[in-house]
C-alpha cells in the first residue's frame, strides 16, 4: 500500500491519510483499518437515472465519480481479496444527494481517503505496517495427506485457503494394490492441476509442500516427472522453490508446524509470522509448565495489566474490529498500557495461522512476568455478581450501541 | 350389459299376460316414450344395425327419457362388441355369493374383467413376464368384480326418479297379488331384488323373448364357477414350478412370479408345507444370476401388497389360516436360507414363522411404496438376529497388530500367516529374491502384508493391511497397523475394528526402551487401544532371539509393561505376556525346540489367540458400518464398501443410508472373508457390493445404516475424555475409525476428579495432561461428521494424540 498524503497532527486527534491498495493484501489492512462511523472518500461506479424527455420516460447510466460517505458495515473476501463498504453519502455532487447509499467496492490502484475524528495508536501502527516497503514474503503451500489436500497463499498477514481437494483414494487391499497406486496417481494429478491453476510460481518466493510420511515427496516426484514430460518450463525452473516439509496431518491447521520449521524458516526474509508462532507457542508451554504466568481471556488479561504483570501480550486483530467503540478504545488503551510498562505487544492477523490459534482462546493472551493467582476465581465472583446486578434491568448493552 | 337381458324372467311366470292390462306406464310416460323414440332414431340414424325400438325404449325408460344419456348408451352398446349377448356370466352369480369385502378390492377394474378372464386362463402365460408392468401382473391376483348396481353408463347406478320409483312400486304390488310368491328371492341382496320389477318391465317393453335367455338363476353361490375360475392360475403355478426346476430363465422373473403367486395355492388348499418342501429341492437362482439382476426390493415390496389383496379376497376362517401361514418368511426365502448353507435346522425354525418387531422394521425400510400396513405383515427377510443365533460357524475375531516402529509387527504376521498355510512357499521365494535384491532380505516376511511399492522400498507399513487365517475354533482378522508416528491414524482406524490387540514389542537393547520412552508408540498405541475398547491385550515380545533369549531380558519388560498396562486400565487377567521370534518362528505357531526357551512353558502366540472367549457383540442394536475403504472390484468391478459393523446387522437388500451424505444405497451382497454371505452382524468386517451410489459421495469413514434408526450427523458435541497433554481451547483433529476431520476444542467445561467423578472445577483455563475433563467439541467450517453418544473419539494435534473420551451429546 502506498501512503500518498499523511494529514495527522497528534495521536487520538482527527485527521485523514490518502492511501493506495496495491495487492489484495491491502485490502485486509483496510479491513482492519476502516471502521464504522469514519468516512471513506474513493472513485465509485453508480447509477444514475436521467431525465431527459418531457414524457417522463428516463434513462439510467453509469457514471464514474467520487463518493464520499459515512461507513456503517464492511465485507470482507479473503479469498477474493475484495472489500466492498456500504454507508451514506455525506457529500452531495452532481449525481448524488446528501443521505442517498452506495457500497464502494475498492479497488487495486485507486485512490481512497480515510477521516477518522480519532486516529489511535492501533490505526496508526496499522498504517506503518501497511504501507511498509520491503520485500514481501509469498509463500504457497499445499498442506495434504493421503486424499486431502489444501491449497494455502500465505502473506505476511493472511493465510488463504484457495482449494480443498478431497479424493477417496482406495485402500491397499490382499487382492492386491492396484487400486490404490492409481488412486494416488489420480490425486496428485488433481493437485498439480489445481496448483498450476491457482499458482503463479513466477512470483512465489517458496512452495511448501507438507504432509505425514510420503506423500509429500510421492507428489513432488509426480509433479516433476509431469513437468518433464509434459514441458511445463515454468515448472521446472521454479524446482528450487518447492520445500518438501514434515507436518502431522493434511488438514489447515498444521500450518503452524509448516512454517515453524527450520527449512521455511531458512527460505523466508520475513519472519514475522514464524515470530508470532512462535509467541503463540512459547505461551501454550507456559500454560503447561507454569500456569499462573499464562493466562488468557479479555477479563482475565485485563486485570493482569492493572497489576502491570504483562511481559508480553498477544491480541488478535479481530479484537480491534469490534464494533463497540467502548470496548475497542478500552483494549487500544491496554495495548498504549503495557508497552509503557516495558511489555511486549503483538497483533496477530486473525486470518493468520496463529491468530486463529489466539482466536480460539478469546482473541487476547498474555504471558506474564510474575504469577498471578486466581485471576479467574475472583472474576468469576464480580461475574457472578454482575449477572446479579444486570438481570433486572437489561439496558446495560443498549447504550453502546451506537458510534 | 345390462343384467335384466341375462337373469331376467322367471321361468315361473308369464309376463306376457298382463302386458295389456298394465305396464307400470302411464298414459303421460308413453306419450314421451314416443316422442323420446322418435328424438333418438333420429339422433342415432339408421346405420347402426340390430338396434330396435325395443332396445331404444328400454334404455330411454332406464334413463327416464333422458334422450341423451339413452343415445351415448345404445351407442356404446351396439358400436361396442361382438359381445356374445346372451351369454350367461358365472361372474354375476358369484355377485350374489356371500358378499366379499368389496371396498378393498381396486376399483379401477370396474367393467373390464372380461379381460382379466383371459389372463385367468392362462392367456398371458407365453408372455414375456419380465416386461409386464406392475399393474397388469395385479390382474393376477384373484379380483372379483364389483357388484353391478344397475346400468353402467350415464346416470351413475341405481338411481332411480320418482316416477321410476313410483311405477316399481305400483308393479311390485301387483306381481304380489298375480303370482303369489313365486319369485324366488332367497338369497339375493336386497337391491337386486328391488331392481328385479323394473327390470322385468323393461323386458316387456323389448318384445324380446325373454325365454330365449338361457334362464338359470341359482340364489345361492355354485362352486362350480368359483373353480373355474382358479384352476387357470393353478395352470400357471405348475408352469412355474416347471421353469424352477430348470432355472435356465432369470431368476427374477421367477421371483416376480413366484411372489404374488403362493397365497393363491393356500387358497387351493395346497398343503403349503408339502409346497414348500418341494419348492426347497429345486434350485434357486445362483448367486451370480442374483447380482445379475440384482435389488429385490422392488418385488417384495409388491409381494407385500399382493398379500395385502389376496387375504382380503378370503374370508373368516380362511383368511386366518393364510395369515397364519404366512406370518414367517416366504417359501422362497426360507429356500434361500436353508440353500445357504446356513444350516437346517435354522430353516426349519423359520417356517415355523415367527414375525418379531425387527422384522417389521426392516420392512419400513422398503423405498418402494409401502403396503397398507392393515394385516400384520410378513417378514420377507431372514430373521438374522436368529440365524446368528444358531448359526454353527466359526467365530470371527479381529485382533490389530500395535508397537513402536520396526518391532516386527508385519514380520511377525508375515510368518504367522506362512506358518498357518495363508500363504505359499512360492509366494514367499519370490519376495525372498526381491526383497534380497532391493538389499532388504529380511523384510520378506513383511512384504506379505505391505505390499505397495512405498511400502516395500521404504520397509515400513503406512497404512493397515487386513489380511485371516483360521484355526479350528476361530476365523482371525488381522490388522496390521503402521508403527510409524506419522501414521497413527491409520493405526487408530485399524484399532476401532479389532476384539482384541497384540502389542508387539522389540526386545533388542536399546529398542524396547526407545519404543516405551514419553513419544514411542508403543505407548501412545497402548493408551489408543485401551480408549477404543480394546480391553485384552497380547504382549508379543519379539525379536529375543537377538538377545540370545535371554530370560532376564524377557522378565525386565514384562514387568514395566506390565505396571504400565495396569496404569493405561487394563485388567491383570486381560494381559499376557509371550516371548517369541517372528523372523525365525519360534514359539509363534510352532513350539520352541527343546532347550531354546528354557525358562518358559506357556503357549505359543497361536496358542495363546485361541484363548479368546466369544466376543459378545451388539446385535440388537440399530446397524452402525463404518466405512473403511471404498473401491470397485470383483468380477463385474462393482462399487465396493469395505468395513466394520459395530452395532446391529443387515442382510442382501438391504436399503442403507449413507451419513452424513444421506445417500441411500442397496446392499447387492454380502461378502465375508471372500465368502459370500446372506447376512452379517455386528463384529464382521464386510465387503458390500452396493448400487445406487455416486462414489464421489462416500468416503471412508463415513457410517452407513438403516434409513429407519439413522444417526443424526453433529457439528458440535460434548466430549467427556482423558487429556494425555494439556488441552486448551485448540485445533484438534478428530478421529473415530477411518474418520478424520478438523475441529476445535471451543469450550472447556468441567475437570474431574479420577477417583470417584465428582466435579472439581467448572469453566477450567486448561486441562492438565492424565486429568479426566468435559469439553465442547466443534467441527470446523460447520461440517457434520457421522458421530452420536457413546462413539469414541480420539483428538489428536500436532502430531500427538491429546485427549481420546466418549461423547456425551
Amino acid at each position: 500500500m502506498r501512503l500518498i498524503k499523511r494529514e495527522i497532527d497528534r495521536v487520538d486527534g482527527p485527521g485523514s491519510v490518502a492511501l493506495m491498495p496495491e495487492e489484495p493484501e491491502d485490502m485486509w489492512h483496510l479491513y482492519n483499518l476502516i471502521r464504522i462511523g469514519d468516512r471513506l472518500r474513493a472513485t465509485a461506479l453508480r447509477k444514475i437515472q436521467l431525465n431527459t424527455s418531457d414524457t417522463g420516460s428516463s434513462k439510467s447510466e453509469r457514471v464514474r465519480t467520487t463518493l464520499t460517505i459515512v461507513v456503517n458495515k464492511l465485507d470482507f473476501d479473503p479469498q477474493a481479496g475484495q472489500l466492498h463498504i456500504s454507508g451514506r453519502v455525506c457529500e452531495e455532487n452532481q449525481y448524488v444527494e446528501v443521505g442517498q447509499y452506495h457500497t464502494l467496492d475498492l479497488e487495486l490502484n485507486r485512490k481512497l481517503t480515510l477521516f477518522k475524528d480519532e486516529w489511535d495508536t492501533v490505526a496508526v501502527r496499522t498504517i506503518q505496517e501497511a504501507t511498509e516497503v520491503g520485500e514481501k514474503s509469498e509463500v504457497a503451500a499445499v498442506v495434504c495427506q493421503e486424499g486431502i489436500a489444501n491449497l494455502c497463499f500465505i502473506t505476511d498477514h493472511m493465510t488463504v485457503v484457495k482449494q480443498r481437494i478431497d479424493v477417496a483414494v482406495p485402500k491397499k487391499r490382499r487382492e492386491g494394490v492396484d487400486g490404490h497406486e492409481k488412486g494416488v496417481q489420480k490425486f496428485y494429478a488433481q493437485v498439480y492441476t489445481a496448483m498450476l491453476r491457482l499458482f503463479d510460481f513466477s512470483k512465489l518466493k517458496v512452495i511448501l509442500l507438507a504432509s505425514p510420511g510420503f506423500i509429500a515427496d510421492g507428489l513432488k516426484k509426480y509433479i516433476f516427472n509431469t513437468a518433464t514430460t509434459q514441458g511445463h518450463t515454468l515448472t521446472l525452473q521454479s524446482k528450487p522453490k518447492f520445500v518438501v516439509v514434515h507436518c502431522s496431518s493434511g488438514h489447515v491447521h498444521s500450518l503452524n508446524e509448516v512454517l515453524q520449521s527450520p527449512e521455511v524458516k531458512a527460505k523466508l526474509s520475513d519472519t514475522r509470522f514464524a515470530r508470532e508462532s512462535a509467541a503463540m507457542d512459547r505461551f501454550l508451554q507456559m500454560m503447561t509448565t507454569d500456569e499462573n504466568r499464562a493466562w488468557y481471556g479479555m477479563k482475565e488479561v485485563a486485570k493482569a495489566v492493572d497489576q502491570g504483570a504483562v511481559g508480553t501480550l498477544l491480541v488478535s486483530n479481530r479484537v480491534f474490529r469490534n464494533d463497540n467503540v467502548r470496548d475497542r478504545k478500552r483494549w487500544v488503551k491496554i495495548v498504549e498500557e503495557v508497552q509503557k510498562q516495558g511489555g511486549e505487544t503483538m497483533v496477530l492477523s486473525s486470518i493468520h495461522e496463529s491468530g486463529v490459534r489466539l482466536d480460539g482462546l478469546g482473541g487476547v493472551a498474555a504471558i506474564l512476568t510474575y504469577p498471578l493467582y486466581d485471576l479467574d476465581e475472583a472474576e468469576e465472583e464480580i461475574e457472578e455478581n454482575a449477572n446479579r446486578l444486570e438481570r433486572p434491568g437489561e439496558k446495560v448493552d443498549v447504550e453502546e450501541e451506537d458510534g | 350389459m345390462p343384467r335384466h337381458k341375462t337373469d331376467l324372467s322367471a321361468e315361473s311366470y308369464d309376463y306376457d299376460d298382463d302386458y295389456e292390462e298394465d305396464d307400470g306406464m302411464t298414459e303421460d310416460d308413453r306419450r314421451q316414450m314416443k316422442a323420446a323414440l322418435k328424438q333418438v332414431r333420429q339422433t342415432i340414424g339408421g346405420d347402426i344395425p340390430g338396434v330396435t325400438d325395443a332396445d331404444i325404449e328400454e334404455t330411454l325408460w332406464y334413463y327416464y327419457f333422458d334422450v341423451e344419456k339413452a343415445v351415448s348408451y345404445i351407442l356404446k352398446k351396439h358400436t361396442k362388441a361382438s359381445k356374445p349377448k346372451p351369454a350367461p356370466k358365472p361372474k354375476q352369480v358369484v355377485v350374489a355369493g356371500p358378499a366379499p369385502k368389496k371396498d378393498d378390492v381396486g376399483q379401477g377394474f370396474g367393467y373390464g374383467f372380461g379381460a382379466r378372464t383371459a389372463v385367468e386362463a392362462g392367456y398371458f402365460l407365453d408372455a414375456p413376464w419380465g416386461n409386464v408392468p406392475t399393474e397388469r401382473l395385479g390382474c393376477l391376483i384373484e379380483q372379483l368384480p364389483p357388484v353391478k348396481m344397475g346400468l353402467v353408463g350415464g346416470s351413475g347406478g341405481p338411481k332411480t326418479s320418482k316416477l321410476a320409483a313410483l311405477a316399481k312400486a305400483r308393479k311390485e304390488k301387483k306381481l304380489a297379488e298375480a303370482s303369489g310368491a313365486a319369485e324366488p328371492t332367497g338369497g339375493k341382496p336386497l337391491g337386486v331384488t328391488k331392481e328385479r320389477p323394473s327390470i322385468s318391465l323393461l323386458s316387456r317393453l323389448s318384445h324380446k323373448s325373454s325365454a330365449s335367455s338361457v334362464a338359470s338363476t341359482s340364489p345361492s353361490p355354485t362352486p362350480e364357477p368359483s373353480a373355474g375360475r382358479v384352476t387357470p392360475i393353478l395352470t400357471t403355478n405348475t408352469n412355474i414350478n416347471d421353469k424352477d426346476k430348470t432355472p435356465i430363465g432369470s431368476p427374477k422373473r421367477l421371483q416376480d412370479l413366484d411372489q404374488p403367486r403362493s397365497p393363491v395355492v393356500e387358497e387351493e388348499k395346497c398343503d403349503l408345507k408339502a409346497f414348500k418342501e418341494d419348492l426347497a429341492l429345486k434350485a434357486v437362482p445362483s448367486s451370480f444370476a442374483t447380482s445379475m439382476f440384482g435389488s429385490r426390493l422392488e418385488f417384495e415390496a409388491r409381494f407385500l401388497w399382493a398379500d395385502t389383496k389376496t387375504f382380503d379376497i378370503l374370508t373368516g376362517k380362511e383368511a386366518a389360516k393364510v395369515q397364519q401361514g404366512f406370518s414367517g418368511p416366504s417359501p422362497d426365502d426360507v429356500v434361500e436360507t436353508a440353500q445357504k448353507g446356513m444350516g437346517g435346522a435354522k430353516a426349519k425354525a423359520d417356517k415355523n414363522g415367527q414375525a418379531d418387531g425387527k422384522g417389521s422394521r426392516d420392512s419400513g425400510a422398503k423405498t418402494a411404496p409401502s403396503p397398507p400396513p392393515s394385516p400384520k405383515l410378513p417378514k420377507a427377510k431372514i430373521d438374522v438376529l436368529k440365524a446368528y443365533g444358531e448359526s454353527s460357524e466359526k467365530d470371527h475375531v479381529n485382533f490389530v497388530v500395535v508397537g513402536h516402529v520396526d518391532a516386527g509387527k508385519s514380520t511377525l504376521m508375515g510368518r504367522i500367516l506362512y506358518d498357518t498355510g495363508a500363504v505359499d512357499e512360492r509366494t514367499l521365494q519370490k519376495f525372498r529374491k526381491e526383497a534380497e535384491q532391493i538389499g532388504k532380505g529380511s523384510f520378506a516376511l513383511a512384504w506379505v502384508l505391505d505390499q505397495t511399492h512405498e511400502e516395500r522400498s521404504r520397509g515400513v507399513t503406512v497404512d493397515v493391511a487386513v489380511n485371516k487365517f483360521e484355526t479350528e475354533k476361530t476365523v482371525f482378522t488381522i490388522l496390521d497397523a503402521p508403527g510409524h508416528k506419522d501414521f497413527v491414524p491409520n493405526m487408530i482406524a485399524g484399532a476401532a475394528r479389532a476384539d482384541f490387540a497384540i502389542l508387539v514389542i522389540d526386545a533388542s537393547t536399546g529398542a524396547f526402551e526407545a519404543g516405551f520412552h514419553l513419544r514411542g508408540q508403543t505407548k501412545e498405541h497402548t493408551l489408543l487401544i485401551r480408549s477404543m475398547g480394546v480391553h485384552r491385550v497380547i504382549v508379543a515380545v519379539n525379536k529375543l532371539d537377538s538377545v540370545g533369549w535371554d530370560g532376564a531380558r524377557f522378565e525386565e519388560i514384562k514387568q514395566q509393561m506390565a505396571q504400565f498396562l495396569s496404569n493405561a486400565g487394563f485388567n491383570e487377567k486381560d494381559i499376557a505376556f509371550v516371548p517369541c521370534s517372528g523372523l525365525e518362528g519360534i514359539n509363534v505357531i510352532k513350539k520352541p525346540e527343546e532347550g531354546v526357551i528354557p525358562w518358559y512353558t506357556g503357549p505359543t502366540l497361536l496358542e495363546e489367540l485361541d484363548i479368546t472367549t466369544k466376543y459378545a457383540r451388539p446385535v440388537d442394536k440399530p446397524l452402525r458400518l463404518t466405512v473403511s475403504d471404498i473401491f470397485k472390484g470383483g468380477a463385474q468391478n462393482q462399487p465396493t464398501v469395505y468395513g466394520r459393523i459395530d452395532s446391529g446387522y443387515l442382510q442382501e437388500g438391504d436399503v442403507l443410508l449413507s451419513v452424513p451424505n444421506k445417500e441411500q444405497v442397496t446392499v447387492k451382497s454380502i461378502v465375508i472373508n471372500d465368502e459370500p454371505r446372506p447376512w452379517a452382524v455386528a463384529g464382521h468386517n464386510v465387503n458390500l457390493q452396493i448400487s445406487g451410489f455416486d462414489e464421489l459421495h462416500l468416503r471412508a469413514g463415513d457410517l452407513l445404516c438403516h434409513p429407519t434408526s439413522p444417526l443424526q450427523p453433529l457439528k458440535c458435541f460434548q466430549l467427556k475424555l482423558l487429556a494425555f497433554e494439556t488441552l486448551t481451547p485448540m485445533a484438534v483433529d478428530i478421529h473415530r475409525g477411518h474418520l478424520h476431520a478438523p475441529g476445535r476444542i471451543s469450550g472447556l467445561l468441567q475437570t474431574y476428579d479420577k477417583s470417584n467423578g465428582t466435579v472439581t472445577k467448572k469453566k477450567p483455563r486448561h486441562v492438565a495432561a492424565g486429568n479426566l475433563a468435559s469439553v465442547m467439541v466443534e467441527l470446523v467450517a460447520g461440517a457434520a461428521i457421522p458421530v452420536e453418544a457413546g462413539m469414541k473419539i480420539v483428538l489428536r494435534s500436532n502430531g500427538q494424540t491429546v485427549a481420546a473420551g466418549i461423547i456425551e451429546k
